[in-house]
């Protein structure tokens, strides 16, 4: 019996340091299954797939710019936050609950580490958040339709907001650690965030300090001219989650002084790293992007790389050069319709974008004056197709693209043909182009540019010509298409020449 | 201690009144509410309430919808806590029934429900003011949906302080409901749009639905009903 | 002696697991222990019988109160004392207050009187110095004398107490002993426990609970004499004993089937429970 006590006890102590991680880590381990398998985030981890998929089946028309859908992946995640914040909040005060505080807080592994293991069980929810942002992302970007650049720095504000909502869960559990403190904290956050004055994108330095931050308008300008501070907003994120985190961490008790000493320079390091991402995203946007969007914007062709596709010459912005072959499937379409000249005519399709105000506002493009230039925009599938099949169309009548805001006369059936006669389905795409939204009675007619004007009567009659059909109205229009295109022309006349019942009323311009 | 048997039994003595009961128990029950709890959420549903004030100079009708919306939320959740009971052990079996402690807790509740209610409501001001009778029947419907959810907890689990699960659920579906149900149900649109009067109706049902799940979870059952007769 | 509570044919089954099965038996003025391992049902038949949970099947009765009626539970709950294995509090409350808020739960409404009760029971758990002090500044043996207060107070004609000393010191333990003892007197007592030595101490009957069903119902002197001539010594652990284990002095105690010759002991309540449960370990995990 002797022999065993001169054995002296110092191997029992073996790298306390390393166990205790390994411990924390096996805390984490088990807090992030119970995490995962809560209630709540189950139903908001199902409620977020299935946004995902609402989302990406109605979006863009098919046509998706990834430069946008990077900023769609970002409100979807929140729901997820949400219930992060509620469950991690929760399973901090589980043992003030449920009075176990009096065994655990005197046990090896201290309070603080505990924290820390609640800290780290937010990631794998994270990373749940991290696939269902790379699945939506990815889905759009497989698309042969897809066009532009996606931003790292945007598609990662999605799974950082709801780190970040766990961080908020776990500080306001050390904080205020009452039952109703979270829920009752996360409605008047909620509630803040929604009514407090939002400055949109650009100017104001303060509103990058928000989480997501929406853009004025919804149009597509080409990624280089976004001018949003998405990595310096993303590094923002993550050191305002870090740091919130770690104060948590700290709050804890039963801290050593290295470990201390370890964790405030932490802090310190997080919050360096949020005042870098937030200087630098309240720095605005740079006179080179603002350079290059004027000169997007007014001289495109200095940007712009032009293809030719059989007669004709399409001009994109680089991102765009492989929809030029889509555009030119329209304007063959178009072409094909016609008669005389009109059917063999270079034209040049120039596609143009009003960057000037970055995202934060929309603006008009003029019509060019040149002839046979057509302009597209950005965006495509959906109305926007049967608009750029009108602008060719008021082009290869008119001569240029100006013109179509004058013309009123019996050459507006002539173009509406032409627009519309190839589709599948001529009606929803008359439908679609019509700024009421009707197929009867007189309306605008949208394209890139300005805006042309049918009157009642030329819609019957175009509604006619499109119940006939191609194969019957196609050769008339070859056959008379001097007359169909002389200026003047009326509209009975037209509708003679097609072989179509005449509108009653003369032709009345608004 | 010792007992003499007979001395006394209560052969012909009639147990007292429900109400002198109830009386009785007022003075101990209002101590046993979370009176702090409910405090510090009906401040912050004032606060909430507060809010289009305090962020703007001109604030429009529609912050002031969303404001008295969320401030309704806010004191309903602080409800959902009403009914934690720690000694819910130790009083499983007294002769005071389950429904009427809960009820005597609601009803000492129900003036300051009020009274916070109509400051909350005086503090949007007059001229952006929803219809304070239409905005009434939703907090009212909010508020009992939430007593009901913690009725559901009391009759259905053994768990003596169900308020905070009850509170992060009711929570969970007050946020999801806006963007799930159909605009033209009506229950979460603005006054000017047509749904209104259709969706102060569908509220008046939850508020009914509500109270029903309240009764039906009220009585303590005597029998236990298998759904499987083994 | 006659028969205060009765009960025949209880059965509980939580999802797939039997909790009582079949549970039979009956009482008599003076306190009754209730012995078994754990999960054995014990909890569940004492909350069975203070009307906390209704059982699936089987009646039994308290004082002539059938508690299957609404109004009989009622009745049943007027003669009922409680005190449940882990009594949660209002722990900001005194424990006056406590065990007045209990008091006017059970319908002792005039003031007077009720002040009166709530003293006179305070008084019999020793707690009348620290009455008007908060509950979460009292000791776990105060705190369990708070709940047996709150169990009496009403002076019940039935008493169910679920494993009331656990927890204790025991000078606390022995003060409980003798608190239930001096209540036992005059009333009928249920006594859940897994010490045999509160059982030998205070119980004039004993029921063995194991897997949901009633092994033993008699006295602790024939639960003791079923270990008669079946416990023995020796220096060496016996692998033919059904139990053994080593006393302080250095010898083995067994119990079971003795060897020709073996040095036979006296047996006490434990070994003859032992000798009760070991047929049911063999039983469960068959």
């Amino acid at each position: 019996m002797s022999t065993v006590l001169t054995q002296t006890p110092a191997e029992t102590h073996t790298a306390p340091a390393r166990q205790s991680w390994q411990a924390i880590f096996a805390l984490a381990r088990f807090e992030s299954r119970k995490l995962l398998l809560r209630i709540p985030v189950l139903f908001m981890l199902a409620a977020y797939v299935a946004w995902i998929v609402w989302r990406t089946k109605s979006g863009w028309y098919g046509y998706p710019a990834l430069q946008d859908v990077d900023r769609a992946t970002q409100t979807g995640p929140l729901l997820v936050g949400f219930a992060v914040l509620l469950c991690v909040n929760q399973a901090v005060l589980r043992s003030q609950r449920h009075d176990t505080e009096r065994l655990f807080g005197v046990l090896v592994l201290e309070p603080w580490r505990r924290t820390a293991a609640h800290a780290l069980s937010i990631l794998p929810v994270t990373g749940l958040v991290v696939l269902g942002v790379a699945a939506q992302f990815g889905w759009q970007a497989v698309k042969s339709t897809a066009v532009g650049n996606g931003s790292v720095g945007e598609l990662l504000v999605g799974p950082l907001c709801v780190l970040l909502c766990g961080a908020i869960g776990l500080l306001m559990a050390r904080l205020v650690p009452k039952p109703f403190a979270i829920p009752v904290a996360a409605v008047l956050l909620l509630v803040f965030s929604v009514l407090a004055p939002v400055s949109i994108g650009g100017g104001d330095a303060t509103a990058w300090l928000t989480p997501i931050v929406g853009e004025g308008s919804s149009k597509t300008i080409p990624s280089d001219l976004i001018g949003r501070p998405a990595v310096s907003h993303a590094l923002y994120l993550t050191g305002l989650a870090l740091a919130l985190a770690l104060l948590a961490v700290l709050i804890g008790k039963g801290r050593t002084k290295t470990s201390t000493a370890v964790l405030a320079g932490s802090l310190a390091g997080a919050i360096a790293l949020g005042v870098v991402g937030g200087v630098g995203q309240a720095a605005g946007v740079s006179s080179e992007t603002v350079a290059a969007r004027t000169v997007a914007t007014l001289n495109p062709q200095k940007v712009q790389s032009c293809v030719r596709h059989g007669r004709s010459t399409y001009c994109a912005f680089p991102e765009w050069v492989p929809r030029t072959a889509t555009w030119a499937e329209v304007t063959d379409h178009v072409q094909s319709l016609a008669g005389g000249t009109a059917q063999t005519r270079k034209l040049l399709v120039q596609q143009r974008v009003e960057a000037r105000y970055g995202m934060e506002a929309d603006g008009a493009i003029e019509p060019s004056t040149t002839p046979n230039q057509v302009t597209v925009r950005t965006m495509w599938g959906g109305p926007r197709t049967p608009e750029f099949s009108a602008a060719v169309a008021s082009v290869l009548v008119l001569g240029n693209e100006k013109a179509g805001g004058d013309v009123c006369d019996g050459r507006m059936v002539t173009i509406m043909w032409l627009a519309l006669g190839w589709t599948s389905d001529p009606v929803t795409e008359l439908r679609a182009v019509r700024l009421s939204d009707t197929v009867t009675g007189s309306s605008m007619v949208l394209s890139p540019t300005n805006g042309m004007t049918m009157t009642a009567g030329q819609t019957s009659v175009v509604r006619e010509l499109l119940a006939a059909g191609p194969s019957t109205v196609t050769p008339k229009v070859k056959a008379h298409w001097a007359e169909l295109t002389a200026p003047k022309v009326t509209t009975a006349k037209v509708a003679q020449l097609l072989g179509v019942k005449a509108p009653g009323g003369a032709d009345k311009c608004e | 201690m010792t007992r003499e048997s007979g001395e006394t039994e209560q052969a012909g003595v009639q147990p007292p009144s429900t109400a002198r009961v109830l009386a009785q128990l007022t003075r101990p029950v209002l101590r046993a509410l979370p009176v702090r709890g409910l405090a510090a959420t009906a401040a912050v549903a004032l606060l909430i309430a507060a809010l289009p004030r305090l962020l703007s100079d001109e604030p429009d009708q529609w912050s002031a919808l969303i404001a008295l919306r969320a401030a309704a939320l806010t004191f309903a959740l602080g409800l959902a806590f009403v009914l934690d009971d720690p000694a819910r052990d130790l009083t499983s079996s007294v002769p005071t029934r389950r429904i009427l402690r809960t009820t005597l807790r609601v009803a000492l509740v129900a003036p300051f429900a009020a009274a916070w209610w109509t400051a909350a409501v005086l503090l949007i001001p007059s001229k952006i003011r929803p219809p304070v009778g239409d905005m009434t029947l939703e907090a009212a419907a909010a508020a009992v949906l939430s007593l009901a959810a913690a009725a559901a907890a009391l009759r259905f689990t053994a768990e003596p302080e169900p308020g905070q699960r009850v509170a992060a659920g009711f929570l969970v579906i007050a946020l999801v409901s806006p963007l799930a149900l159909p605009n033209d149900w009506g229950m979460y649109v603005s006054p000017v749009e047509k749904p209104w009067g259709v969706g102060h109706d569908h509220w008046a049902m939850v508020l009914v639905g509500a109270v029903a799940v309240w009764a039906a979870c009220g009585p303590e059952p005597v029998r236990r009903r298998r759904l499987i007769p083994t | 002696m006659t028969t205060t509570v009765s009960a025949a044919g209880l059965s509980l089954r939580y999802g797939l697991t039997t909790a009582l099965d079949d549970v039979s038996l009956r009482l008599t003025e003076g306190v009754t222990g209730l012995l078994g391992p754990n999960g054995a049902g014990k909890t569940t038949l004492l909350r069975v019988l203070a009307t906390a949970v209704p059982a699936d099947e089987g009646t039994f009765t308290v004082l002539g109160h059938d508690p299957r009626t609404p109004a009989g539970r009622q009745e049943t709950r007027r003669v009922l004392g409680y005190l449940p294995q882990t009594p949660g509090f209002h722990p900001d409350f005194s424990a006056f207050d406590f065990v007045d808020y209990v008091a006017i739960l059970k319908e002792l409404t005039d003031r007077t009187a009720r002040h009166n009760e709530v003293r006179r029971v305070l008084a019999e758990v020793d707690l009348s110095d620290v009455r008007g002090k908060r509950i979460k500044k009292l000791s776990g043996g105060m705190r369990q004398r708070v709940a047996l207060a709150a169990a009496l107070v009403g002076d019940p004609g039935f008493l169910v107490l679920d494993e009331p000393t656990v927890g204790l010191d025991p000078e606390q333990r022995m003060r409980f002993r003798e608190l239930i003892a001096r209540a036992g007197e005059g009333r009928t007592v249920l006594l859940s426990t897994h010490q045999t030595e509160d059982v030998a101490m205070l119980c004039h009957r004993v029921v063995v609970m194991a897997v949901g069903r009633v092994r033993f119902d008699g006295t602790p002197a024939e639960l003791t004499a079923r270990a008669a001539g079946r416990v023995w010594s020796s220096s060496e652990r016996d692998p033919n004993a059904k139990a053994g284990w080593r006393t302080g002095l250095g010898v083995f105690r067994n119990v079971g089937d003795p060897p020709p010759g073996a040095e036979l002991v006296e047996p006490t309540l434990e070994d003859g429970y032992l000798l009760t449960l070991d047929g049911m370990h063999a039983e469960a995990t068959a």
